[in-house]
């Protein structure tokens, strides 16, 4: 099944995703998309004025257009998902993935479309990282 | 997304005792005609997503615990991306944030494969407004 992962660049939710069966869909591959088939090279991430207008799908024209990029990046792959894994305040979540606006977009597009979600705190010692491993690993499986 | 070029970056966890170095050596070793090239914080694998799909799988068998896997967009050495050439894409200061955490990750995935229970701890509950209300009025 596919999984989005959220924040959609993180290391370990893709590691994780993979490593219990499943397809994590991750900001990668549109940014792959972005990389590969360009005209014209826009840092950082490519996105062009016709993302931004594809990112009005998401969210609505009063929305600044930063939001709206990402979100044209990240909807199609929240519209494909079979299943969420939302990781709430990791302590990596600044810079292009660090847009609380953005974030809640993104949980509040996953809530709309129903699809089964896990959300976990971010683990700060091993005692919360197994159970938050435990925790993933239940919901990827009960997935199949 | 275009399905001829797969990178994959590899991760070696800050607890672990492989090197760099043990790592791209065991991928050359494979034989599966994939481009590595070391860094610092483990190594980037670079061919057609079969062969990189098998190479992850060998590395996952080989270091369970101690290397770390996910997708790249950029391709290998891309000058855009790479510090040794004054690249300016962010994400590397995401990638430091997670490398220091992944023995917490190492000792989860440990744990679930010994079969161990654990129960996430209970949110810590809010703080009701009638005790908040006596809290900032005893400071008058």
């Amino acid at each position: 099944m596919k999984v989005f992962i959220d924040p959609p660049n993180s290391l370990i939710l893709f590691d994780l995703v993979e490593r219990f069966g499943h397809e994590p869909l991750g900001a990668m591959a549109s940014i792959q998309d972005r990389i590969d088939n360009i005209e014209l090279d826009l840092p950082p991430m490519n996105v062009t004025l016709d993302d931004v207008v594809k990112g009005l799908k998401y969210a609505g024209v009063e929305v600044p257009s930063g939001i709206r990029g990402r979100l044209a990046l990240w909807g199609p792959l929240i519209d494909a998902a079979d299943a969420a894994l939302i990781m709430l305040d990791p302590p990596f979540n600044f810079g292009c993935v660090g847009c609380e606006r953005s974030n809640e977009m993104v949980r509040y597009l996953i809530k709309r479309r129903g699809i089964p979600a896990l959300s976990v705190a971010y683990p700060n010692t091993e005692e919360e990282a197994k159970a938050v491993v435990g925790s993933i690993k239940e919901f990827l499986e009960g997935l199949k | 997304m275009s399905g001829e070029r797969e990178t994959r970056l590899f991760m070696i966890s800050p607890d672990s005792r492989v090197t760099p170095d043990q790592l791209v050596r065991a991928v050359h070793a494979m034989g599966k005609g994939v481009k590595v090239k070391e860094t610092c914080y483990g190594c980037l694998a670079e061919g057609s997503e079969e062969n990189i799909g098998e190479v992850l799988a060998a590395v996952r068998e080989r270091y369970p615990y101690d290397v770390f896997s996910k997708k790249r967009a950029y391709p290998a050495g891309d000058p855009r991306r790479c510090r040794a050439e004054h690249g300016t894409r962010p994400g590397y200061a995401q990638l430091e944030a997670e490398w220091e955490s992944l023995p917490l990750i190492a000792c989860g995935l440990e744990s679930c494969g010994k079969g161990e229970k654990h129960e996430l701890p209970p949110e810590p509950e809010k703080l009701p407004v009638e005790d908040f209300k006596k809290i900032t009025e005893a400071a008058r």
